[in-house]
């Protein structure tokens, strides 16, 4: 970013607090790049790049926001000129007064996501010819079709805001999927597939995708489980233990935790649209979320997914910290002003520091409550294998299907590619079809297993959808494999 | 119309893709989009967004690349260095195993008839007023949300198959509001839609409010048992539900993949119930239309289902290309479907049509449907707003947060009644571009033989 860039902002910024804005903040973003291959069958059917610039601007004033963004940086003090009008439009119907709380001391920071290699510096060539390579390993002659997608983004962001805070960021992610489908005995499409993941560490760049342990090598077992999908029985409607291994483990946490856990969630911002939450500020502290072997972070402190970012979109830095104790709820994913709004109704101080989670997805969009990482800490119980031996009647399951949540995040229904069935503390076939619901507390405090570090994974997400405008956002869950006991699975004939 | 400035810069990119021997297609995509959301009766947030993109997609042979830009296009250079970028990537893209279709753009389109400047130049003020009114009218007791959306959006594009171009100008506004009781937790919504500023009356969501609160406020909540019920879907669960089955039922990809509920049937087979009738009519008054498809076809009125027969499946040029059909105007997110009213009474007489059928579930639209299984037509969703039990035509309370699991096949293939009065329901969503699009649906249905498979303790 230029010199003179920066003074235009500040500039601007300053005249916003001269005319009365309690708190003004700018974010530019100097370039915004995504990259899609995308192999069906062979065919390179996605070869997309998008570039992205512009500015976001947010003013408070009188307690309500206003912001306005412009992909045209000729017109930096049109779109701050913008914002605070529409601020001030907004200040004329405030029921609750929003603040940013006390004003905080500036600073000057930077974070850059860990990479060793810059995806965007990879030639095309070399990025189809690994496509290439993977889709030659999925290809067989029972295999109906095989999809292999890669995507990566680099964003370069400026954060300036009315105290003084200058941040920059450099943010890399790299997000990829391999799936092969065929047609089972009944002609149903049947699915496996697999997502790049992390362990959390180690880096992020190119080198994360060609690591084979966290993506190539899957190959085989996928086509292997396929083929057994294919000739199985579907899953058959009943009460049992359910199994999740890391693969639906992240999206189980992702609806019925995350989700549920916005602060601004909570506190009725998102009911048009996304729904409400089952909690409210009088859960925290009281509500037994789950059983003892249920312990929930935000954050968690580890560099490689695309939930660590340094520092949100308010300019704080991001925060590890425990959302739900051996079951007992304590916290939840918070920004600056929604705390100070969730402490203020809830007459005491529910919540001490913020928890980093104010996000916008690109600068046209202004910054909400959004997941960080949401991961369920390791446990005691072993490995996957010891978790079957304790099990009698019970399924495992891997990668989703089918989604559906309640508006309040209080029940759900999931969708699986793959079951296996347990008897006995063995697993005997793979079945197909299989689907589990419950009702989301209930369901964790029949949390009986957690798997130990070994079968800890970072899931990275590409797609959480949430606000208006709607804003997919990137975000990560460490999961390890966790054990559900009597769960309605299935349908009813 | 375009402005002289834009079009001129775009026939300089077009005769440099000409030059360089290659087949583009170049589309400009501009909006003004305006945002309002209201939380705990305040406005939340109050957001504009002036954004232009540039979308470039090159063919040579049967090589493809496409690049997106966003900012502002200011010159021939800006568009001819994006240009570049897309040949780059096609020239070192890997020929796919078909022959891609060639984009002719088939005659000059313009397209401005829903376009209202009171809409695209709506003052925010006029929004907040609009939420002021109804939390003032309705009660302050109460706790509202909502959105309202509105905008503008232009979109031009040529190819390089010939000197035609094609222009779409539109406007279009979504309002919603939710009313929830701070203790009871029950919700109500209203919501409206046009591409008119006049689509918008205060008055109508007023009214729908306090009709609802007496059966709200005098009635505890009802816990659904899970077994078979007789279900009216409003027009919202209608077109969720519809909208589903469409995009795994009649897209040709996912039909030729055999990955849809349609794989197995043919057309003439009966695959919903003979009152069933869908189609895609781009003249159709409750649906943002688009007279043209992004490839340059001509688009007309499509029969998909008639009479619960499959008529006919839509392609896109790209998958009619690689199964060697003719593609049918559908490279396009805005379709306009628009599923056929019957011979039921109207909204107005709802309850009438539903007295002698004992106990009857409304449930006028559905939260989160998903599909655990496409290739059997199945859906899952739960009710949310004003949803009701009905025993014999009268209201007898509010139902707790209920989830339908079934396939399309047996819902829309048992339907008693269909409601005489068609309703715009607007789909468009807020991700990324604006983009417009509504389907038109019976206000509502009487569907038998629905199963609810779960139902909570709270609503």
């Amino acid at each position: 970013m230029n010199e003179k860039m920066r003074k235009t902002i500040l500039e601007n910024i300053s005249r916003s607090v001269v005319k009365k804005a309690e708190y003004v903040d700018a974010r530019l973003v100097t370039e915004d790049y995504s990259e899609s291959v995308f192999l069906y069958d062979g065919n390179l059917e996605a070869n997309d790049t998008t570039f992205e610039n512009g500015i976001g601007v947010r003013t408070l004033y009188n307690g309500a926001w206003g912001f306005a963004a412009t992909s045209d940086l000729s017109k930096i003090k049109e779109c701050f000129e913008l914002s605070f009008k529409n601020a001030k439009t907004a200040s004329e119907l405030v029921n609750i007064s929003i603040t940013m709380g006390k004003k905080q001391k500036g600073f000057t920071a930077s974070y850059e996501s860990p990479a060793k290699q810059d995806p965007f510096k990879v030639s095309l060539k070399e990025k189809i010819e690994f496509l290439k390579d993977i889709d030659s390993n999925l290809k067989e002659d029972w295999i109906f079709k095989r999809y292999i997608s890669a995507t990566f983004q680099k964003k370069n962001q400026y954060f300036f805001n009315s105290e003084g805070t200058e941040i920059d960021r450099k943010l890399t992610d790299v997000f990829a999927t391999m799936m092969v489908m065929g047609l089972d005995n009944e002609g149903q499409m049947q699915r496996r597939s697999h997502e790049l993941f992390t362990k959390g560490d180690g880096t992020r760049g190119w080198e994360l995708l060609v690591d084979p342990k966290l993506f190539t090598s899957h190959t085989v077992r996928i086509k292997e489980e396929l083929a057994e999908l294919l000739k199985a029985e579907s899953l058959k409607h009943g009460k049992r233990s359910v199994i999740l291994l890391p693969g639906q483990g992240w999206l189980q946490v992702h609806e019925t935790i995350g989700h549920p856990l916005e602060l601004d969630r909570i506190l009725g911002y998102e009911l048009s649209f996304a729904g409400g939450s089952f909690v409210n500020l009088d859960s925290f502290g009281k509500l037994k979320y789950g059983s003892d072997k249920l312990n929930v972070s935000a954050y968690g402190g580890f560099p490689n997914s695309p939930g660590s970012f340094g520092f949100d979109d308010d300019g704080s830095p991001e925060r590890d910290y425990l959302m739900i104790d051996k079951g007992l709820l304590v916290n939840c994913l918070t920004s600056r002003a929604m705390i100070n709004e969730a402490n203020e109704r809830a007459g005491r101080k529910i919540f001490k520091d913020i928890g980093g989670a104010s996000r916008a997805t690109a600068f046209y969009r202004a910054p909400i409550d959004r997941m960080t990482n949401v991961n369920i800490l390791p446990g005691n119980d072993g490995k996957l294998k010891d978790i079957i031996a304790s099990t009698e009647d019970g399924i495992v399951v891997d990668n989703p299907t089918s989604w559906s949540i309640g508006s309040n995040r209080e029940h759900f229904h999931f969708g699986c590619e793959i079951a296996w069935e347990v008897k006995n503390g063995k697993k005997i076939r793979v079945l197909k079809n299989p689907t589990y619901q419950g009702h989301t507390t209930e369901f964790y405090n029949s949390l009986t297993a957690v798997g130990d570090k070994s079968t800890w994974v970072v899931g990275q997400v590409d797609s959480c959808g949430k606000g208006e405008p709607n804003q997919v956002m990137e975000l990560g869950h460490g999961v390890p494999v966790l054990k559900f006991d009597n769960v309605i699975t299935g349908e009813r004939k | 119309m375009i402005s002289a400035k834009i079009k001129k810069i775009f026939e300089e990119a077009r005769k440099e893709a000409l030059k360089q021997k290659v087949q583009a297609n170049l589309s400009y995509h501009s909006e003004k989009s305006h945002l309002m959301r209201i939380g705990n009766n305040s406005v939340s947030l109050n957001t504009s967004e002036n954004l232009t993109r540039l979308d470039i997609s090159v063919t040579i042979g049967r090589k493809q690349g496409t690049h997106t830009q966003m900012g502002e296009i200011s010159s021939a250079k800006y568009i001819i260095d994006a240009l570049k970028i897309a040949i780059d990537k096609a020239n070192n893209s890997l020929d796919l195993d078909f022959t891609p279709l060639k984009e002719i753009v088939e005659e000059n389109f313009v397209q401005t008839d829903q376009f209202d400047k009171k809409l695209e130049d709506l003052d925010p003020a006029f929004k907040m007023e609009a939420y002021k009114k109804i939390i003032e009218t309705v009660g302050q007791q109460y706790n509202y949300s909502g959105s309202w959306s509105s905008g503008s959006t232009e979109h031009f594009f040529m190819t390089t198959e010939n000197e035609n171009s094609a222009y779409h100008l539109v406007t279009d506004q979504l309002f919603n509001i939710v009313l929830k009781h701070p203790d009871k937790k029950w919700e109500l919504s209203s919501t409206q839609t046009g591409w008119k500023k006049s689509d918008f009356k205060a008055a109508k969501t007023i009214k729908e409010f306090q009709k609802l609160l007496p059966v709200y406020e005098n009635h505890k909540g009802f816990k659904v048992k899970t077994c078979k019920y007789t279900v009216v879907l409003g027009s919202a669960a209608i077109a969720e539900v519809m909208e589903m089955a469409l995009w795994t039922g009649f897209y040709g990809r996912t039909y030729e993949e055999k990955r849809a509920w349609t794989s197995k049937n043919k057309a003439g087979d009966k695959i919903l119930g003979s009152n069933i009738t869908l189609m895609d009519d781009p003249s159709n008054p409750d649906t943002f239309r688009f007279s043209f498809d992004m490839s340059g076809k001509k688009r007309k009125k499509f029969v998909l289902c008639k009479d619960g027969k499959l008529k006919n499946i839509m392609y896109d040029s790209q998958t009619a290309a690689m199964y060697k059909k003719k593609p049918t105007g559908h490279n396009i997110g805005g379709t306009s479907i628009v599923l056929a009213t019957g011979k039921g009474e109207g909204d107005k007489s709802l309850l009438k049509a539903v007295k002698d059928m004992g106990t009857v579930l409304y449930i006028p639209a559905l939260h989160y449907i998903n599909l655990p299984n496409a290739s059997k037509g199945i859906f899952t969703g739960s009710s949310r707003f004003n949803a009701v039990l009905i025993k014999n035509g009268k209201i007898v309370s509010p139902i707790f947060s209920s989830r339908i699991t079934d396939n399309f096949q047996s819902v829309f293939g048992n339907v008693k009644v269909i409601s005489s009065e068609s309703v715009s329901f607007n789909g468009s969503n807020t991700y990324g571009r604006r983009s417009p699009v509504a389907i038109s649906v019976p206000s509502y249905m009487v569907c038998e033989k629905v199963k609810i498979t779960d139902c909570a303790d709270s609503f």
